[in-house]
């Protein structure tokens, strides 16, 4: 018997020293690509706007390595600097629907009533559109550019957050330390930043850390049909698009930032899977 | 128990072989099943957006479906030169500078079974200029005699161009006894009828078997529209189109030394800018000459259309008597385009790169469309060079173009338009640069081109005429209040065995008699 239990606590052990090691390489990872976002002007070899059109659509190697496009602008400086657009944006649309989404959600859980009746059947309504449709309409109807691409989906994706946070309030709100807290005189305020937060604060990081990549890919794909960055602006989606025609004359127009983004958003899918089992051990191994 | 599993078997398996039969029914094209000849033709124009809603000529610019798939024809035809002759008509007289005499061919007649003759072209052109704007301020017909197979036309004012615009589109003959349906369909006189009209999807043709001209070789043709180049390009590769209109010209090297005829042509379709007067920056004359010479002509015309065009000067291409080689422009040179705005008092005190004056820097709008795949490629290879020169041009390339003219949200409007449809000059000019233009959208105006205008449109003689056009062209050209990028080649590509699909100078005759499939 107690062989069993140590056995099984041996390889806990083990599990937890492979997701911290995880979790460094993953993190290792996205820090590498938001890195290369950040000093993204410093590392590209060329101007990435700047056009030649003598050296138009110039297969990858030699002093292009990526190639270039039809402008004979250089494939690898307009990734680099592209990445700058995509990730930026996806990380400033989780950021923006994570702290609009838990707001309301804590705003929900914590007063209830007929507000909380109120924005969750609104947020029932957010939900039942299908999410890129409503993201193409709004987009569309709100002129293009990557900021209003940001809203459009920021617009439908907050509701998730605000179901997983109201649920987190209403189950911790009966908890004892919450009626004790107020009765050692706390105000609701200071009980939301100091008790409430901090113990809802987990699924709503592993939520949105996840999301992350599947923005990277709701951003580029309205890029693509147009509605996100506009030329010439690099972005991945719109070189793509851009590049489309070109599919089977020059592949490495598309492949190019094809890859960045297949790459890209990987990487954050792995590390948001990682820091779900580091942060939520219930889920680990589904 | 084994009996009962046995019909089972037995019923799926007839299951299995009828869904699989319909299945292969359905993937077949109907030619193989009924041995007729099919024609599948794809085309990016035949649309709403692009005024041409349906085949019927009276309305907007259908008259452009109605002639090219063969199922209207004109008076006259375009030659190769875009000189008028005779086509429905066998030969005319210019009676007076106001009367002309039409005689018009025996024997031809409408697919409604009634003859061509002088009453029923007089019906079709009455009904013709009561609705339909454009072509009645352009033949400005007075009165019509029909006697026989002799038409007299009376015109208000002399029109010299009269046979010219007589060959446009909307000068297809049809039918008004038979009339024009709901869904706009019209008996015409050419090869092919429309049998189904759908705006936006397309038309399903079969031959004319009292054709006038020969024998139409395709019993039934499928024009389809398929907006996007991309998606054209692949039907075509696939085999489900036989011939193929409007394909991005990135595709066109998928179709080079294959099984695939590619025929190509130059016209007078032709990519331009207008400056907007109601913006002060380009109410400088330096200004709008440094603009005219950052644009790259050269580089757009042969990289980013891969040489499918010809850089522009004016308005019209070489291959017409008034064209490129009779005018000269500001050229492309980045240094002079400084040099101007510097003198106009625009240079770059900040250091941000941008010209400025005043503590206000040079932003220019730019406004364009992208149904036109060249346009969206011109706007940002101009949007490069203007930053060399220091000015900021923001790009606006959206298919609501024109509800940011109506509202005047825009410095430069780039379009492509087919400057000399009808082989005549006078057009380009009442359309586009007059105070009467209805297309003056820049407001532009110059009083020498005014009094040119004035003499052009009473000279009847040919060679004078292209003297005239030449000299208002460089009129506009010195202005720098139009700058021309480049004169489209435009290429329709023939499937295997598919012959007499050619491109034609004038873009109007494309499904005819001729064509084939083998």
């Amino acid at each position: 018997m107690e062989e069993r239990q140590k056995a099984t606590r041996r390889r806990r052990q083990v599990g937890k020293d492979g997701i911290k090691l995880k979790m460094i390489l993953f993190g290792a990872m996205v820090a590498g690509v938001v890195l290369m976002a950040v000093l993204a002007p410093y590392l590209v070899p060329y101007d990435p706007y700047e056009q030649d059109l003598g050296n138009a659509l110039l297969p990858p190697g030699g002093v292009h390595l990526l190639g270039t496009d039809r402008y004979g602008r250089d494939m690898l400086s307009r990734v680099i600097m592209g990445s700058q657009s995509t990730i930026f944006s996806a990380l400033l649309l989780v950021a923006v629907i994570t702290v609009i989404g838990s707001t309301v959600g804590i705003l929900c859980g914590c007063h209830g009533g007929k507000l909380d009746a109120l924005l969750m059947r609104v947020s029932d309504i957010f939900l039942a559109f299908p999410g890129m449709v409503f993201a193409i309409a709004a987009a569309s109807v709100l002129n293009g550019g990557i900021l209003n691409a940001v809203a459009a989906l920021a617009c439908i994706s907050w509701p998730k957050y605000a179901r997983i946070a109201r649920s987190q309030v209403m189950t911790i709100k009966t908890m004892p330390y919450i009626a004790a807290a107020r009765l050692s005189g706390s105000g609701a305020f200071k009980i939301v930043i100091k008790h409430m937060i901090p113990n809802i604060a987990g699924p709503v990081i592993v939520t949105a850390v996840l999301d992350i990549g599947t923005m990277i890919m709701e951003i580029a794909g309205l890029s693509f049909l147009g509605l996100g960055a506009t030329p010439p602006t690099a972005e991945w989606g719109s070189m793509m698009s851009n590049g489309r025609s070109m599919l089977q004359t020059s592949p490495w127009v598309v492949l190019a930032p094809g890859v960045a983004v297949f790459l890209t958003v990987m990487i954050f899918n792995l590390a948001g899977d990682t820091v779900r089992d580091l942060l939520d051990p219930r889920q680990r191994g589904r | 128990m084994k009996s009962e599993s046995l019909w089972k078997r037995i019923g799926l398996s007839l299951l299995a072989v009828t869904v699989t039969a319909g299945l292969l029914a359905g993937c077949s094209k109907d030619s193989a099943l009924t041995g007729e000849k099919v024609f599948y033709y794809g085309d990016t124009t035949f649309n709403a957006e692009n005024d041409e809603s349906d085949v019927n000529p009276h309305n907007g610019y259908s008259g452009w479906a109605c002639i090219r798939y063969g199922i209207g024809e004109t008076l006259f035809k375009y030659s190769d030169a875009m000189e008028a002759e005779p086509w429905l008509a066998t030969e005319y007289t210019n009676v007076d500078e106001t009367t002309w005499e039409i005689i018009l061919r025996d024997g031809v007649t409408f697919t409604s079974g009634r003859a061509l003759d002088a009453q029923s072209v007089k019906e079709c052109l009455e009904h013709l200029t009561e609705v339909h704007e454009r072509a009645a301020g352009d033949l400005k017909i007075r009165e019509m005699i029909a006697d026989g197979q002799k038409l007299t036309i009376q015109t208000e004012v002399p029109v010299p161009a009269l046979i010219n615009y007589l060959a446009e589109p909307y000068g297809c003959i049809i039918d008004m006894e038979a009339g024009i349906t709901d869904d706009g369909n019209v008996s015409g006189t050419g090869p092919y009828r429309a049998t189904l009209v759908e705006t936006d999807k397309g038309l399903t043709l079969v031959k004319n078997e009292n054709y006038w001209d020969g024998i139409p070789h395709l019993d039934t043709i499928y024009i389809q529209t398929i907006s996007d180049g991309d998606t054209m390009t692949m039907a075509l590769q696939s085999g489900e189109l036989d011939g193929a209109y409007g394909l991005p010209y990135a595709s066109l090297p998928l179709f080079e030394n294959t099984s695939y005829t590619i025929s190509s042509c130059e016209t007078s379709r032709s990519f331009f800018g207008v400056m907007n007067y109601d913006t002060e920056v380009l109410q400088d004359a330096r200004v709008r000459k440094a603009i005219a010479g950052a644009i790259d002509k050269e580089g757009f015309t042969s990289v980013l259309m891969n040489g499918n065009g010809s850089a522009a000067t004016g308005p019209f291409p070489t291959s017409l008597p008034y064209g490129d080689h009779t005018v000269t422009a500001q050229p492309f040179d980045l240094e002079t385009s400084r040099q101007l705005l510097a003198e106009a008092g625009w240079t770059d005190t900040d250091k941000d790169g941008y010209v400025d004056k005043n503590g206000r820097k040079l932003t220019l709008r730019w406004l364009t469309y992208p149904s036109r795949q060249e346009l969206p490629l011109l706007a940002e290879s101009v949007q490069a060079t203007m930053k060399e020169i220091g000015i900021d041009l923001q790009v606006n390339c959206t298919a609501n173009h024109l509800d940011f003219i109506e509202n005047g949200e825009w410095d430069i409007y780039a379009s492509a338009f087919v400057t000399a449809p009808t082989g005549d000059p006078e057009f380009f000019f009442t359309t586009h640069c007059l105070d009467t233009s209805s297309k003056n959208r820049g407001k532009y105006h110059n009083d020498e081109l005014e009094v040119l205008e004035e003499q052009l449109s009473r000279t009847f003689d040919i060679d004078e005429r292209a003297k005239l056009a030449t000299q208002m062209t460089q009129v506009i050209l010195d202005d720098n209040g139009f700058v021309f990028a480049s004169h489209l080649k435009m290429s329709i590509i023939s499937g295997k065995g598919v012959t007499g699909l050619t491109a034609h100078p004038c873009d109007y005759y494309e499904i005819t008699v001729d064509l084939d499939k083998n």
